[in-house]
């Protein structure tokens, strides 16, 4: 059958419908979606392109963050301030403690790298709450405010007479979020009473912390390292933000249809157990706890990570059906015969052996190499399951790959006080109606004094100078 | 610092626990459609369910594959904790979606919803005809959201991705673990909850922006990209240095000192970062001189004053109990707190006062304790109604409940295999074994 050709003026051939492919190749939309039609649609709907010109779900709202020291209380206003909430951030004359909570101590002006993280879309102020004269302002200001995020030991607002009791009668609507490890109230609150809320604290009493680390059962492990392992991140302080900022976006639903403002109790700690998988229903049900487990699972396995030649590759196999095919892709029909059901593949002393039987093939080759054998493995007509990986990526390793750089995961800021940074995008962006973005990095302290004093208070240059002189503001 | 005892008495009155279930939900009239499995999509909706939303599960013929995921394949009453854990309140149906005539009855159902949820291969809803431009046609108001590994669009859309997955492609892994060790899986499917509660809040963003305007739309979210949202400094530091965030054990590398320490007679998690609080260790610790030494709070960073600092910490330490070192903090003003594990959560008055475990006496399964979601809501507080529950359990309830359909009209929808219930030779799509065919049936 003769091939149909078409020829353009320059007179060469393209054959056949290899044509559109080759004009249209989005593949960097279209990956290797099973409906194409779809990814160019979620595309249009999502375009990062067309964000500047979308509403913005929240910028009805006024929050005040008055948290001091903590991430909790950042990536909960980050998360309202990304969808448009005017977010103030209060913080001391001499600035927020956060704000040095950098690694190495590496500062960027007045800020550390972890705070021009969060900084994003935040008006800043500085006012001083422990001065009775400071307190009238702060008052004056929750007056304009539907939500108060803090962050301050129990009581201690309280005691000052601005606690929730108190400015629930000046503002009757406001949503008072208060974050901290140990929470308003309980039988452990007098430890509350003076203690700092922080990260560690809040993953150390969270569950989860107690059953990560290097696996307690596999007999290779040096004993010094079997301990409690934290997560790298400030994973306590990101949990509680994220649960403190659903409940706000809860509370402010609510507020919406009734006009009623409430108190928010958030403790950090709650939110890391209440994701602690099964712990605490199978300690119900069965009166036993979990053990660390490392990169083993005891509900699911192979579902690990096992050392490549060019580092660490996950890898999983569990369901009958895939353990088969991970062991046919690696060659050993023998492991199949020796942990032939789930519950040899579970018990605690068989997940080293197979562990390091695997390791004995993926030693062997590059992350890449073993990507493309699994990748073969899956067009086989004879495959006999699915088997599924992910590289371990090094930070440096994320940021040079395309998917991210296509999406906008990262975004490099100019401002015009700190310079132009790389920090990682909203991940509301995807949003088709109200796309979360970020319009400007972060302000150093005090920076929007005279805009905010002005716009909510009335207080003109001259007055603020005065405040200044006095340590108030 | 005297505390003024009635805040805490105040507090408690506020939340008074007997007082749960007279208060309002605040999302008490939100319908939400699950199509998910597994953990990410079902915990999403799960933290909505806690809160009042009522939603509606769909489960193919093979059910949910966490029925199947246990620890130690370990079953109770034929139920899975792995299933149970993210699956609290929900309604149940047998139904798969594919199938034109069960398409009819869910865009009846999403006429008359708020939220549709899916965790599904990215298009999969739309290859059954179930995309929000579909969606939106029957119902104008629809908030849709899609949640992947990747995504639905970009390079990568349509690869398979775990909660490993996002672990490792995201570096939560790769800067997890001991200095000089290899990289560690978290000991809970962490990229999968944390992600779903992002997935929750933008839900509750789009409800309160729909409230305004009357408008619904879609969101697309991508579980990678979440766990890179949540890695604080790391891609600012690493883009500024050239270098990879290294991985530090439970030493904090942006605040010192706060790390792990062995006491005498277990561990205690320890912190002290401002000026005052770093003199209160001291004090503690009876060094004053090494407070005179690292006051200042970037100083005690630098890498080689921080090692020192918790190398004195730890010897300190190692002559204490743990519950010394707590009441000195309490004293002094640091932070100090022992490791909890879940039987001190379970066992512990703390939690249970706070609402932050409850115990319910569940309709097929009795007594159950369990965490409920927070924040703790002192107005419209979060609670727990039920547990998981066997497949299609629910389908009378909403056939009938929500859609009207007759008994006549379910009867034929279940003999054409439309609608499915649980099969009886796999438990752990079953009742419990000792199930007398009426306890928990919602309707009739």
């Amino acid at each position: 059958m003769a091939e149909k050709k078409d020829t353009d003026k320059t007179g060469i051939e393209f054959i056949g419908s290899d044509l559109e492919e080759e004009l249209f190749d989005d593949r960097n939309i279209v990956g290797i979606a099973i409906n194409k039609e779809y990814a160019r649609w979620a595309h249009r709907a999502t375009n990062p392109d067309a964000i500047p010109g979308k509403p913005e779900a929240l910028d009805d709202m006024v929050v005040i963050d008055a948290s001091h020291g903590s991430f909790a209380g950042l990536f909960a206003s980050s998360i309202l301030a990304e969808m448009g909430a005017e977010v103030i951030r209060v913080e001391p004359p001499g600035g927020d403690l956060a704000r040095q909570m950098t690694p190495y101590g590496m500062m960027i002006k007045d800020s550390g790298l972890g705070y021009l993280v969060e900084g994003r879309n935040k008006s800043h102020i500085t006012l001083n709450i422990v001065a009775e004269e400071g307190r009238q302002y702060f008052k004056k200001l929750i007056k304009h405010a539907d939500v108060l995020i803090e962050t301050y030991k129990p009581g201690y607002l309280d005691g000052l007479g601005v606690g929730y009791r108190q400015l629930h009668e000046l503002n009757p609507g406001l949503l008072h979020c208060a974050i901290h490890t140990y929470g308003q109230f309980g039988e452990e609150s007098q430890k509350a009473a003076n203690q700092p809320d922080y990260d560690i604290i809040d993953q150390a009493r969270g569950v989860i912390m107690s059953i990560t680390g290097e696996p307690d059962l596999d007999p290779e492990v040096p004993p010094q390292y079997k301990r409690p392992l934290r997560q790298g991140n400030w994973m306590g302080w990101y949990a509680g933000g994220a649960w403190a900022g659903f409940g706000i976006l809860m509370a402010m639903f609510h507020k919406r249809k009734t006009g009623k403002g409430q108190f928010i109790d958030c403790s950090p700690p709650e939110g890391l157990l209440a994701i602690a998988n099964y712990a605490m229903p199978y300690f119900h049900m069965s009166g036993r706890q979990m053990p660390r487990a490392g990169n083993y699972d005891y509900a699911v396995f192979p579902y690990t990570y096992v050392k490549c030649r060019d580092g660490y590759i996950f890898i999983s196999g569990f369901t009958d059906p895939n353990w088969t095919a991970l062991c046919g892709i690696i060659n050993r029909a023998d492991l199949r015969e020796q942990f032939p059901t789930i519950r040899e593949r579970l018990n605690p002393e068989n997940q080293p052996k197979i562990q390091h039987e695997i390791e004995k093939f993926t030693t062997r080759y590059t992350s890449d190499e073993i990507l493309q054998l699994i990748t073969e493995y899956s067009k086989r007509p004879d495959k006999k399951g699915t088997v599924a990986t992910g590289r371990l990526e090094a930070p440096l390793e994320v940021l040079q790959r395309e998917h991210w750089s296509e999406r906008r995961t990262f975004i490099r800021l100019e401002d015009p006080l700190y310079g132009e940074h790389l920090i990682q995008n909203s991940t509301f962006k995807t949003m088709s109606g109200t796309p979360g973005r970020i319009k400007w990095l972060c302000r150093p302290i005090g920076a929007d004094n005279e805009l905010i004093y002005q716009k909510f208070l009335g207080i003109g240059r001259g007055k603020l100078q005065q405040l200044k002189e006095k340590g108030i503001v | 610092m005297d505390r003024d005892s009635s805040y805490e008495g105040f507090m408690r009155q506020l939340f008074d626990k007997e007082k749960l279930f007279e208060k309002p939900e605040p999302l008490k009239g939100v319908r939400v459609l699950e199509v998910c499995y597994v953990v990410l999509g079902p915990a999403a909706c799960d933290y909505l369910a806690e809160f009042g939303a009522e939603v509606i599960k769909f489960e193919g013929q093979r059910g949910e594959q966490m029925r199947f995921v246990t620890p130690f394949a370990y079953f109770w009453k034929n139920l899975s904790p792995g299933l149970e854990e993210q699956n609290h309140n929900k309604y149940w149906v047998g139904m798969h979606l594919g199938h034109p005539k069960a398409k009819e009855i869910f865009l009846s159902l999403v006429k008359k919803s708020d939220v549709v949820v899916d965790n599904l291969m990215p298009g999969r809803m739309k290859e059954w005809g179930l995309s929000y431009p579909e969606l939106k046609e029957i119902n104008p108001r629809i908030i849709q959201l899609h949640v992947s590994g990747y995504g639905s669009w970009g390079p990568w859309t349509g690869r398979a991705s775990y909660d490993a997955v996002a672990q490792s492609m995201g570096a939560l892994s790769p800067i997890t673990g001991f200095e000089g060790r290899g990289p560690i899986k978290s000991g809970v499917w962490i990229a999968d909850w944390i992600t779903g509660l992002m997935c929750a809040a933008a839900i509750m963003a789009a409800l309160n922006y729909r409230e305004r305007t009357g408008e619904g739309q879609f969101i697309d979210y991508s579980q990678v990209e979440n766990v890179i949202r949540w890695l604080d400094w790391t891609w600012l530091y690493t883009s500024m240095t050239g270098r990879n965030r290294e991985r530090s054990g439970n030493r904090d590398l942006a605040i010192s000192p706060s790390s792990l320490f062995d006491c005498a007679d277990g561990w205690v998690a320890l912190a002290a970062f401002s000026k005052e609080e770093f003199r209160g260790l001291c004090a503690a610790m009876e060094q004053p001189e090494l407070c005179d030494k690292y006051a200042e709070p970037l100083d005690r960073l630098q890498d080689e004053n921080a090692r020192e600092i918790l190398d004195a910490v730890g010897r300190w330490a190692a002559t204490k109990n743990v519950t010394e070192v707590e009441d000195l903090a309490g004293k002094h003003g640091f932070a100090a707190s022992r490791v909890l594990e879940v039987k001190d959560v379970y066992h512990g008055r703390h939690f249970r006062e706070r609402g932050a475990v409850q115990a319910y006496d569940d309709l097929l399964y009795g007594e159950m304790v369990e965490p409920c979601y927070g924040p703790r809501l002192s107005e419209t507080p979060s609670r727990l109604k039920w547990s998981a529950r066997p497949i299609g359990m629910d389908n009378e309830y909403v056939l009938t409940k929500i859609l009207g359909f007759t008994q006549k009209q379910v009867r034929k929808l279940s003999d054409d295999g439309v609608v499915f219930k649980w099969n009886r030779q796999i438990p752990s799509q079953c009742p419990p074994p000792d199930w007398d065919g009426k306890q928990g049936v919602k309707y009739p």
